[in-house]
């Protein structure tokens, strides 16, 4: 049995922050879980749909975020528990539901957990997602270790219901992808009724019409609920200190910077100099709470990452209560002391510590530092991010990349969010000139395609994945059919969301669950928009670029070209090799060709390496994912790929 | 040597001592001279001819619907493609002196061995040549007596390209004579096609592949094959300008459908172009042609294939245009050019008439005229007055040209 579901109460598991997270709303007995993929949030789901069965569960992974919670909300307006699980981005996809789910309230508990990730180690933005709960007004909470991360997540679904609101909790990457231990507690009956409810009087909470109007009436409620979600965060027992009843300095954080601000004070030993103050309820935040630990001493120091949204809301209450906690030094993210950029880490709090206390503290002594750097350079492999090996992307990119050379009109790709956003580097030999958020490539490029009567006479086109076509691909292409843009929609079809990790998406016939569900064709779609249509296999280094050169002379409106092809990784190969490559030593003439090494210098697959000693190239059979492209390439016809039966 | 050469100015003498000075020079600096120098020496300062001598030696050069496409970078410092390419700066002198018989070397139409006005014999044999049919007539009559074993020649697309294609079989060579005005990559046909199994190769060229040949005979990289010691006959086009074919299909298109023309011609003294199309006639004015000339053949010095075995051009005649238009003008300019022709008048192959008083005077004035426009607009775009890019300014056609 998975550990998520053990129902022995007072037990203690290793739980990675986002298991811990699962098992929060486990114990909270939801019924619905949706969500979309995105790093670092989607093992939540995950986890939850492994359970689905024995917890009788019903779990998506949802065409997009936006939907993600509107089905979420479903459950919730049915009177069920729910959880809405997604990255800091999926947010912004889902604002628009956000503010009006907010506006109508819910009824039973919705928690929305949002992942953000503070230096972007798997995004291309850095957003915080903190500040749209206080511009939607819905409270947030933010676990500070992996216990919280469980204990606050089911509170949060009590919370919800007692307010009628959504609750938002807030994870990081460090939260969500570490791991620490957590006592599990009661698993409640997973026996739940489903009912909407709509007869009642029409402005019932939980009887009447779920809506957000009339405005002015249901806005005054929402806000009457943000006065009681505060007055019950002044003693929520999220909300903690540590340290000594006269600090010479308040630290207060939330959220993994706890840890941090934790480890920085142990480091240094400054248990009797520096109080602690941990905020689980980052928002609204409790002004008497504030008020006392404030009133403690007056140099504050507030720890977070990213943006300063507590501090803004702390130095607000501050300035409200200074007659009575009298003036105040405040340190962080506005004075310079912490940064407003990248991920928090130890080392940050005690540079911030040492500034504040004159203490004098060297994390890493200028003369390691500079060993460490020269041996960096030196010694260790200089590794670039790329492609896996038999990836079809690097296949993709090598034909689009030589189709718009060949075309020779200062073409361009328009990126968008995947694995193949990497071909913004030579991996992918630098095709893409913009990349955004999701769908955001073919609407670029919708626009771009209209540019014709400005002069602009450069070939237009896109790149999206399957998963990001269902996402928000589909309007922009909608758009450029509609609208006659002359443009080309490259759709990298490999069978799967991924980077994330293979989550299914409505391209495939299986749901997060593992039912059978009715698969939605790519081709079918866009054909029924009005576009032309050519599917092609990437693998194929003739046809494609081929194709996509006529489709270039074309210039009738948006044209869609699939290149489909299952990824190296994805589950359905297993791993197996379509050819087992080989390079003939012999036809190899090496530096004597005048190939300049096009298989490892260009091709760059890391199932090529070139052999220093015997100057040929050569095939690493481990890494090798046998997809034959590197044959086309080699000028000598030395690559010689035969088929595995 | 027939007609009026009494004129003629031969170099040969007086011009010695700079032969090589600026290659030495240069090897001097440790240049280097590969991809990114002809990238940005030639192909992006919009010099290429798109001759293709330097594609399909490697991987990262190729010829895409007449331009040349760098697919991916190279980091050599040294490379074929900037060694063979015609407009890559070049001692042209030098390979004069090397490649033909310093006494037939004349300033305004390179070397000369004689001019000829003649004609493919038989109508029949015109039937399908853009004017006297002389070129298939003399390229069939190489691949026949053996001197060749393999002609590069244009062959016409449905897009309205030509890519060069090897025949072998004479009869093959009469059926593609027709111009269409864009240059067919034949430098580039001809290292794809040499690598194979062709020993004696014959090519039809325009004056700055015949330029690129000619480089590429001279075996400026040491150790790289080049299969050049192949090359067995270079019959040479007259040429004013080659068009961009994206211009000029853009042009066509609003006039006709592509598929439906057949080949075209400009008459000499009008300012028109004569599309012949399935459906009749369309004439174009000049000036419109004129917009989708290849900007790097306002550069080109060379009207007559100076570096040709043998040069074809249309002849210009006192007669009627129609009459005209069935003859040649020939410049034999070396030994093989000279065999052919001798065995085209023994073979009956070719007909042969008098040349016109003041035709070769003519030709002449109109080949300096190309010199010096070509001169001018390089020394416009380098607003150097002596320096003229690829050319040697010290070079004594240049000389005599700039005066």
């Amino acid at each position: 049995m998975s550990k998520l579901i053990d129902e022995n109460e007072g037990a203690q598991y290793l739980y990675m922050g986002n298991e811990a997270i699962a098992r929060g709303a486990l114990e909270a007995g939801i019924s619905l879980a949706s969500g979309y993929p995105g790093t670092p949030s989607s093992e939540i789901i995950e986890n939850l749909a492994k359970v689905a069965g024995e917890r009788n569960l019903y779990v998506e992974w949802s065409t997009n975020e936006k939907v993600a919670m509107e089905v979420a909300a479903a459950a919730s307006f049915a009177q069920l528990r729910s959880l809405c699980v997604m990255k800091q981005n999926g947010v912004n996809v889902a604002s628009d539901f956000l503010l009006h789910l907010a506006g109508s309230g819910t009824r039973g508990g919705m928690v929305l957990v949002t992942c953000d990730d503070p230096g972007a180690l798997s995004s291309v933005n850095e957003g915080e997602s903190r500040h749209f709960f206080r511009m939607v007004e819905v409270p947030l909470l933010e676990p500070g270790d992996f216990q919280e991360a469980k204990d606050m997540t089911k509170w949060a679904f009590e919370l919800s219901e007692e307010l009628r609101s959504l609750v938002a909790v807030r994870s990081v990457t460090r939260m969500s992808h570490a791991s620490g231990n957590v006592k599990i507690g009661k698993l409640p009956s997973t026996d739940k009724q489903a009912e909407f409810r709509y007869s009642g009087f029409i402005l019932d909470p939980m009887e009447g019409i779920v809506g957000s109007a009339p405005v002015a009436f249901r806005h005054a409620e929402q806000q009457e609920k943000i006065k009681k979600v505060r007055e019950i965060f002044e003693d929520c027992p999220f909300n903690t200190y540590e340290g000594p009843e006269k600090p010479d300095l308040l630290v207060i954080t939330s959220s993994a910077c706890t840890l941090y601000s934790r480890e920085a004070i142990n480091l240094l030993g400054l248990q009797d100099r520096v109080g602690l103050l941990k905020i689980g309820t980052t928002w609204p935040l409790p002004p008497r709470l504030l008020t006392k630990y404030l009133s403690l001493t007056d140099r504050i120091l507030i720890v977070e990452e990213v943006l300063p949204f507590l501090e803004d809301n702390v130095k607000i209450i501050a300035a409200e209560q200074a007659k009575a906690i009298g003036v105040k030094t405040f340190y962080g993210k506005n004075n310079g002391t912490i940064p407003t950029a990248g991920e928090m880490n130890p080392d940050h709090v005690v540079a911030a510590f040492c500034k504040i206390l004159n203490i004098e503290y060297v994390t890493m002594s200028s003369e390691y530092e500079q060993r460490a750097q020269l041996l960096g350079f030196t010694l260790v492999p200089n590794r670039e991010q790329t492609f896996c090996p038999g990836c079809p992307h690097r296949a993709s990119f090598w034909s689009i990349h030589n189709a718009l050379q060949l075309d020779n009109r200062k073409g361009f790709v328009c990126g968008d969010i995947g694995c193949y956003t990497m071909a913004m580097l030579p991996t992918g030999f630098s095709t893409l000139k913009t990349v955004h958020s999701m769908g955001s490539g073919t609407g670029i490029a919708s626009g771009f395609g209209k540019l014709g009567p400005f002069g602009m006479d450069q070939p237009v086109l896109s790149v999206c994945g399957d998963s990001t076509f269902y996402h928000a691909a589909m309007p922009a292409l909608v758009n450029a059919v509609h609208h006659k843009s002359n443009i080309i929609m490259i759709v990298l079809d490999n069978s799967g969301t991924a980077m994330t990790g293979f989550q299914p998406h409505p391209g495939l016939a299986v749901s997060a669950m593992g039912d059978e569900v009715p698969a939605i064709d790519v081709a079918k779609i866009c054909e029924a928009v009005g576009a032309r249509v050519e599917v092609r296999d990437p693998f194929n280094l003739k046809e494609t670029p081929d194709t996509l050169l006529e489709l270039m002379e074309d210039q009738e409106g948006a044209k869609v070209l699939i290149l489909r092809q299952k990824c190296a990784l994805s589950p359905e190969r297993k791993a197996k090799k379509y050819f087992e490559m080989q390079v003939d030593e012999e036809r190899c003439i090496g530096e004597e060709c005048g190939c300049n090494r096009l298989c490892t210098r260009i091709l760059r697959c890391p199932g090529l390496f070139w052999d220093k000693e015997k100057k040929t190239a050569r095939i690493d059979e481990v890494l090798c994912a046998g997809c034959g492209v590197c044959s086309y390439i080699c000028p000598e016809e030395a690559i010689i790929r035969k088929e595995v039966a | 040597m027939q007609g009026g050469y009494e004129d003629l100015i031969i170099v040969g003498i007086n011009q010695v001592g700079f032969k090589g000075r600026r290659s030495k020079e240069m090897d001097n600096q440790v240049q280097s001279r590969g991809q990114k120098e002809l990238q940005e020496q030639v192909i992006n300062a919009h010099l290429c001819v798109g001759c293709g001598a330097c594609a399909y030696l490697c991987p990262y050069q190729v010829i895409y619907k007449d331009q040349t496409i760098v697919l991916h970078d190279c980091d050599l410092a040294e490379g074929r493609c900037y060694a063979f390419c015609p407009r890559t700066s070049t001692d042209y002198d030098a390979i004069r002196k090397a490649l033909f018989d310093e006494e037939d070397l004349t300033l305004e139409l390179g070397p000369i061995k004689g001019f000829y006005i003649v004609r493919a014999a038989g109508e029949v044999n015109r039937a399908n040549a853009q004017h006297g049919g002389t070129v298939s007539a003399l390229m069939a009559l190489a691949l026949e007596e053996g001197l060749i074993d393999a002609a590069i020649v244009a062959e016409g697309e449905d897009n309205f390209l030509h890519h060069g294609i090897a025949v072998t079989e004479p009869i093959d060579i009469k059926k593609r004579g027709k111009s269409k005005f864009i240059v067919s990559p034949t430098v580039a046909e001809f290292n794809k096609i040499a690598a194979g199994d062709a020993k004696k190769i014959g090519v039809v060229a325009t004056p700055c592949q015949a330029q690129a040949f000619a480089k590429m005979r001279m075996k400026p990289i040491a150790g790289k094959e080049s299969h050049i010691d192949k090359l067995q006959l270079v019959i040479g086009l007259f040429c004013g300008w080659a068009l961009s074919w994206r211009k000029f299909t853009d042009l066509l298109r609003r006039s006709t459908s592509l598929e439906s023309i057949t080949g075209m011609d400009k008459p000499p003294g009008t300012q028109t172009v004569e599309i012949f199309t399935t459906n009749g006639t369309i004439i174009l004015p000049v000036d419109d042609i004129n917009t989708c000339i290849r900007e790097a053949c306002h550069y080109c010095i060379d009207s007559t294939a100076e570096f040709s075995d043998i040069s074809v051009g249309s002849a210009r005649l006192p007669e009627s245009w129609e009459e005209t238009k069935t003859w040649n003008q020939v410049i034999v300019r070396s030994e093989r050019g000279q065999t052919l022709l001798e065995l085209a008048r023994s073979k009956n192959v070719l007909e042969f008439r008098d040349v016109p008083e003041g035709n070769f005077d003519e030709l002449k004035k109109a080949a300096v005229e190309k010199k010096k426009g070509a001169i001018e607009r390089l020394r416009e775009k380098s607003g150097q007055p002596n320096d003229l890019i690829y050319l040697d300014e010290n070079d004594p056609v240049i000389k005599k040209i700039m005066g």
